[in-house]
């Protein structure tokens, strides 16, 4: 079978500065994959070019079989792409449930069966109780939830999340971890940016890592973990001798 | 949940079904024209008001141009009546086609604006069709066009002995643009609009395509405001381009509906129901003095609401719960 989502050979230049160079990686179906690297490394512009953001300068992006190097990001989203903002991005004059329902509303052009839908999510990551809240009125911590409810919302073949699980406390981001896996068990293939390596690690299958915008390792996370090129990346040269 | 969601809805029909029976009988009980003249006013800029809301309010595509479209309603009918003779009904529904696709057109260069250069955009475009109609000889330039007078009828929407029919056509398109607007906030259009208006990227990522809903918006919106126009045409028997096309009418559609609530079902009406009686009384009973007290008192008003309630009138009636209220 081939893979759900292929980047070939992809570049992105901003002006003078190479943000991904001659990246290609693989995400097959079911998978769990962790996309991480040092500040800097390229992850959000590769996540961008993957969601449809912007185009690459170079190199195609291929989803499902199709070649969706230069399909906006609306198109890929009815496709099955899903993601998350890392930066919150809620429709704050919106209620929760009003929230969930422009995702769900991809998959069900009936509005009863969209709002049917986003309270399933809803009950899925345990937000129910706040369905007729405003997205404003939402404490951060929730506001994160939302951002993660509404994208499954739209029943993608592919989730795509943005550091999710950055910034919150730790039984909070065990929360986040239980939730990633559910949605893995519902179906959805996910690959997620994140930047803090202990919280990952133990959920991917795969992990990737990105450093100055190329791919430097890719494997099993135990593996990526000791291997000295990353601990350089991470910590520098010095700490990687004799690792 | 679910049935909360559809009880406010259905509730909403009603409250609005129940308000237009009463509009409908109070021309029974009021017979004095000058009052009737202030009730048709306030039905047609409710109507004007709650067109506008769609692309402004729902979508956030501040427009302050909308005058343009509304001296569209007015100029078609109007040059189809006189120079080819076609009825004003379907001069009217020509005038919106017309609105409607002349609002596309604009909004494709136009809707890759944000914020207040949308603003601008909108009031320069609007100047300049003024300024085209000023100019525009076969259109009788700044002498404007008298309607034929040819009698009361239906036919060519004409009345001069009574008021009535004015007043039930401005009612039913005051209904029109109300339900339009609740029948669509609860479509795939209604979320678009909505999503488009707090995040657009956000939109875009959940299968939003943001360019269409903004065209969709407008040449909803432009298409009212056009019907508008052209019953103003009839109601005054006479136009000219400051008549229909003049800067105020811009304001005019805007205000109720900020006043009242921007983005809301109830808004526009609500304030189009206190904003355009005060307009008309303060300037007949202090206005006279040539002092320009009522506009002082006016936008005293206006300043002092906005102050007070933020987001509008309908703030008072809000069934939002209070901050940290769980079901």
């Amino acid at each position: 079978m081939t893979a759900l989502l292929e980047t070939r050979g992809v570049w992105q230049r901003f002006g003078g500065l190479v943000a991904n160079s001659d990246v290609s990686i693989s995400v097959g179906r079911g998978e769990i994959v962790g996309l991480i690297g040092p500040n800097g490394a390229g992850k959000s512009t590769l996540f961008n070019l993957i969601a449809g953001v912007l185009p690459p300068t170079q190199g195609s992006i291929w989803f499902d079989g199709e070649d969706v190097t230069h399909m906006p990001a609306a198109e890929r989203c009815q496709r099955g792409v899903g993601r998350t903002f890392q930066v919150v991005k809620s429709f704050e004059t919106m209620t929760v449930v009003d929230n969930v329902i422009v995702g769900a509303r991809v998959r069900n052009t009936v509005m009863r069966e969209a709002r049917r839908k986003a309270h399933e999510v809803l009950e899925f990551t345990g937000l129910a109780g706040r369905a007729d809240v405003l997205a404003s009125d939402l404490v951060p911590a929730e506001k994160r939830r939302l951002e993660v409810a509404r994208a499954p919302a739209t029943e993608p073949k592919l989730l795509l999340l943005d550091e999710v699980l950055t910034g919150l406390t730790p039984t909070e981001a065990q929360t986040g971890v239980a939730l990633v896996r559910k949605v893995r068990d519902a179906g959805i293939t996910v690959l997620m940016v994140e930047h803090v390596m202990e919280i990952v690690m133990p959920l991917v299958d795969r992990a990737i890592v990105l450093d100055l915008g190329k791919v430097l390792v890719e494997g099993k996370p135990a593996d990526v973990v000791r291997d000295p090129k990353v601990i350089s990346a991470y910590l520098g040269d010095r700490h990687a001798v004799g690792a | 949940m679910d049935k909360n969601f559809a009880a406010r809805r259905r509730r909403d029909l009603i409250i609005a079904a129940v308000l237009a029976g009463l509009a409908a009988l109070a021309p029974l009980f009021i017979k004095d024209v000058y009052v009737q003249n202030i009730l048709i006013l306030t039905l047609m800029y409710a109507a004007l008001s709650q067109s506008w809301n769609i692309l402004s309010g729902y979508c956030g595509q501040i427009s302050l141009g909308h005058a343009l479209y509304f001296g569209i309603g007015a100029y078609t009918t109007e040059l189809l009546f006189t120079k080819f003779g076609v009825l004003p009904w379907f001069g009217m529904l020509g005038g919106g086609v017309i609105a409607a696709l002349i609002a596309m057109g604009l909004g494709y260069p136009f809707f890759r604006l944000r914020g207040h250069y949308f603003v601008i955009a909108t009031i320069v475009i609007a100047e300049i069709g003024l300024l085209l109609f000023q100019n525009w000889e076969w259109a009788g330039a700044a002498m404007g066009i008298t309607i034929p007078i040819r009698g009361d009828s239906w036919l060519k929407f004409q009345f001069l002995r009574t008021k009535l029919p004015y007043f039930y056509f401005a009612l039913a398109l005051c209904c029109l643009a109300w339900f339009v607007t609740w029948w669509l906030e609860d479509s795939k259009w209604g979320f678009w609009w909505r999503a488009v208006k707090d995040n657009p990227e956000a939109a875009e990522s959940l299968g939003v395509v943001v360019f269409n809903s903004k065209m969709g918006a407008a040449a909803v919106s432009a298409f009212l405001v056009a019907i508008g126009g052209a019953f103003y045409a009839q109601f005054l028997a006479y136009i000219d381009p400051e008549s229909v096309m003049g800067f105020q009418f811009s304001l005019l559609m805007a205000l109720p509906a900020v006043l009242g609530g921007i983005g809301t079902l109830w808004g526009p009406v609500l304030g189009a129901a206190i904003l355009i009686p005060m307009t008309e009384l303060t300037r007949s009973y202090i206005g006279g003095s040539g002092r320009g007290v009522d506009l002082i008192v006016y936008g005293a008003l206006i300043v002092a609401i906005s102050l007070a309630l933020p987001r509008g009138l309908v703030s008072l009636f809000s069934r939002a719960k209070p901050k940290g209220a769980t079901r």
